[in-house]
């Protein structure tokens, strides 16, 4: 399927958990520097992909997530640390349906909690992460509990209290939202940690990404060690994900501008594939929830692409 | 415009560890000189720190274990720690205060070859009193700078079991005539009773720092904070009807987490009537040891090492033998400065706590915030090893300031010293990168797949 020319830069992109030829790419314009920003609604045909809706903000968009119990409702998070919620199906006037404005900072992560539905998470550059119900005009909580960034935050998809963080303080935390403070503080790099993401069949295992250049898989049972450290990446780590369909493989994509595959069981040969079909830095990443071995990436080269693991995305 | 310049800062540090120098640092401070410096080659690094537990001289964990064994376990497990060849090891000095010089010397000797060490590596041993451990790290930082080497390790150790604090021999009549030498020879408990005195350091200030102490010490203790900088060390205790039994000795044993204000006010002054220094707002008189791997960062990038902390500045100053617990108000200024940076710049401080009327003082003399002070609390609970105790602050420190991650770059490492001196470093984080050697070319575009998608 040939690639998506976005206007602005893209930062993030996700498939939808209940439609599987519809996905939401977050954009922003001059890199998300300085300018406005862009959530657009997009629609894999025949043909290729094809705009559905586009949601115009004044500060550039840095990540966007689907709700998990509301087909039409969408996330994205801004720059000027608001989180607009939008309704795909409603009329343009009735959009943002909700900003929530608390974080001091730019809003950088998004993610639903899959288990319970009801509830999702924010990280941001003023270092905390806030859990938001849609019902509430307020968070529900705040966990403060990092020195710098935080760039990822991620439900465990069997737990549905459990969470992690990934931050520029170069740890990885993991809360219980029952609990008062985190259960685990996982120095997991030397360097800013940039994505984390949670194993989707065995809810001990978690990946990291870092500015180190390397994913790392560990066990939170036994976090002394990384259980694999998978290098290749020529620049900072941008995305880590799991695969929802197999335990062991694990995609990533960089500031190296590539997207990689990799099997962390295979120690010496983790390294399956490498895709170089963006020209900037590969920012964006999603796995299919409903299509096996499907991928969805998206760069500062302003292309969103998607693409059978299988195969090459421009060739598709 | 703020706005996207900070965003611009924060994003090019994502690409920071492909240049090997950072172009914009991830939370720049007001110092001018770090920027210039990172990242530089011939800068000294240090790439593993590890201590002994402290142990109460006389009743703790290592009151019947050799000095020499002390010794022998850190070294060997800065060897496990490092995966370095011993041979290349350029010099392993330790700072070592009140054993016998020359016996002391032959002990290193003895203990560098227990550890697995070639005869041809030398040693040697040194003393600034209480901050030997600290000089240990200057001199072979200096050493490595000269080029007389490129690697090697500092270090210090106590055995205050064995070798007790007390002058030997007479004294020279002449220091009738000269004040200051004369109070060179002034036990040191009054020379904090001298500070307290001369400064105006109350007696319940002084109480609750020592608590604080111990309340951060257990909390540290407690929360497994000193797990990384302690090398379990396998020995031999004799209980009190002198039977022997093997222990492994892996925590500090000085730390009273039931410590309250209520006891430490019920103490008698200890070294004065009407004195308002006690046994418990003193150091505790301990053994062990420490030791400290340092190396260009050329050596440690080549060897794929971590870059813990680069070693940045020191100084050494002296102040009146009469209150020389004030040394660290003098030291740490010069040392920040030689570091081109402001007291504001720095993150975490390690200062001895020899007593707690002069640790305050500096605190309070510096204008510091307490907070950022001994976060692990000080020798007053964990005790002070004469001369361990500037390496063990490197460990703790090291180990404090990587759990900070990018929140801590700077730290500085500072006591008093008998006679009338202050000793000080800055050691700064490593955020620029070595991360090459964990990278390796990638496998291939067209790598085998695995089994998901053979076929």
């Amino acid at each position: 399927m040939p690639g998506f020319k976005t206007a602005f830069q893209g930062y993030g992109v996700r498939f939808s958990p209940f439609e599987d030829s519809k996905m939401a790419v977050a954009t922003s314009q001059n890199f998300g520097i300085i300018g406005n920003g862009r959530q657009y609604v997009l629609q894999m045909t025949p043909q290729g992909l094809q705009e559905v809706r586009t949601f115009d903000t004044v500060d550039g968009l840095y990540d966007c997530c689907w709700s998990e119990e509301n087909e039409n409702i969408l996330l994205s998070a801004s720059g000027d640390g608001s989180i607009k919620v939008w309704d795909v199906n409603a009329p343009p006037q009735a959009n943002p349906l909700r900003s929530f404005e608390e974080h001091k900072h730019e809003a950088y992560c998004l993610h639903w909690n899959q288990v319970r539905r009801d509830c999702f998470l924010s990280g941001s550059w003023d270092d905390t992460i806030k859990l938001w119900n849609l019902e509430s005009p307020h968070s529900l909580r705040t966990f403060a509990e990092h020195s710098y960034c935080v760039y990822a935050a991620q439900w465990n998809p069997q737990q549905a209290d459990i969470f992690l963080s990934a931050s520029g303080d170069c740890t990885v935390k993991v809360f219980d939202t029952r609990q008062p403070r985190p259960t685990l503080s996982l120095s997991a790099h030397q360097h800013e940690v940039l994505t984390a993401d949670w194993c989707k069949y065995n809810d001990c295992l978690l990946a990291t990404g870092s500015v180190d250049k390397s994913v790392k898989v560990w066990d939170v049972r036994a976090p002394a060690r990384p259980v694999a450290v998978l290098a290749g990446h020529g620049y900072a780590v941008r995305r880590v994900l799991f695969s929802p369909h197999a335990e062991t493989l694990l995609a990533s994509c960089s500031y190296d501008m590539t997207v990689r595959l990799w099997d962390f069981a295979a120690p010496e040969e983790a390294a399956l594939r490498v895709w170089d079909h963006h020209t900037e830095f590969a920012v964006g990443l999603d796995w299919s929830p409903l299509s096996e071995g499907l991928l969805a990436s998206c760069g500062w080269d302003g292309m969103t692409w998607v693409w059978h693991s299988s195969a090459d995305p421009r060739q598709a | 415009m703020e706005k996207a310049a900070q965003r611009q800062k924060v994003l090019l540090s994502h690409l920071a560890s492909a240049h090997g120098t950072p172009e914009v640092a991830p939370q720049p401070t007001s110092a001018e000189s770090h920027d210039r410096r990172a990242g530089d080659l011939d800068d000294v690094v240090i790439v593993s720190t590890c201590r002994t537990a402290l142990c109460r001289a006389r009743r703790g964990g290592f009151k019947d274990t050799p000095v020499d064994d002390l010794i022998a376990a850190v070294l060997k497990d800065t060897l496990r720690r490092t995966g370095i060849e011993p041979e290349a090891v350029g010099d392993i000095v330790f700072g070592s205060v009140m054993g016998p010089s020359s016996q002391r010397a032959n002990e290193l000797r003895m203990a560098m070859l227990f550890a697995g060490f070639p005869h041809t590596v030398p040693v040697h041993t040194l003393n600034r009193q209480c901050s030997s451990g600290l000089q240990a790290m200057a001199s072979v930082a200096a050493s490595i700078k000269a080029g007389y080497y490129t690697m090697a390790i500092a270090g210090g150790v106590e055995h205050m079991t064995s070798n007790p604090m007390n002058w030997e021999g007479t004294v020279n009549p002449r220091v009738a005539t000269c004040q200051e030498a004369a109070d060179c020879l002034i036990p040191m408990g009054i020379t904090s009773e001298n500070v307290s005195a001369q400064f105006g350091m109350t007696r319940a200030e002084q109480d609750a720092f020592a608590l604080r102490s111990h309340r951060l010490a257990a909390a540290a203790r407690a929360a497994g904070k000193f797990k990384n900088e302690i090398v379990p060390v396998e020995t031999v205790l004799k209980d009190a009807n002198g039977e022997e039994r093997r222990v492994t000795i892996s925590e500090d044993d000085g730390i009273r987490p039931e410590v309250t204000l209520a006891t430490l006010a019920a103490l008698k002054p200890a070294f004065k009537k009407g004195g308002s220094t006690t046994a418990g707002s003193s150091s505790q008189t301990t053994d062990g040891a420490a030791a400290v791997l340092m190396m260009t960062r050329r050596e440690a990038r080549r060897r794929g090492l971590p870059v813990l902390a680069i070693f940045r500045s020191f100084a050494a100053v002296g102040v009146p033998p009469a209150i020389m617990g004030i040394g660290p108000v003098a030291a740490i200024p010069e040392a920040v400065r030689r570091a081109g940076l402001g007291l504001d710049d720095v993150d975490v401080f390690e200062i001895n706590e020899a007593f707690a009327s002069q640790a305050l003082y500096t605190v309070k003399k510096l204008g510091l915030d307490l907070e950022r002070v001994n976060p692990n609390g000080g020798a007053i609970a964990l005790g002070h090893p004469l001369g361990c105790t500037g390496a063990r602050q490197a460990a703790t420190l090291i180990n404090e300031m990587q759990r900070r991650g990018k929140a801590a770059r700077f730290g500085v490492i500072s006591m008093c010293i008998g006679s009338g001196m202050g000793a000080a470093a800055v050691l700064e984080r490593d955020f620029s990168d070595d991360a090459e050697r964990s990278a390796r070319p990638a496998t291939g575009v067209h790598a085998g797949l695995s089994r998901q998608f053979a076929g």
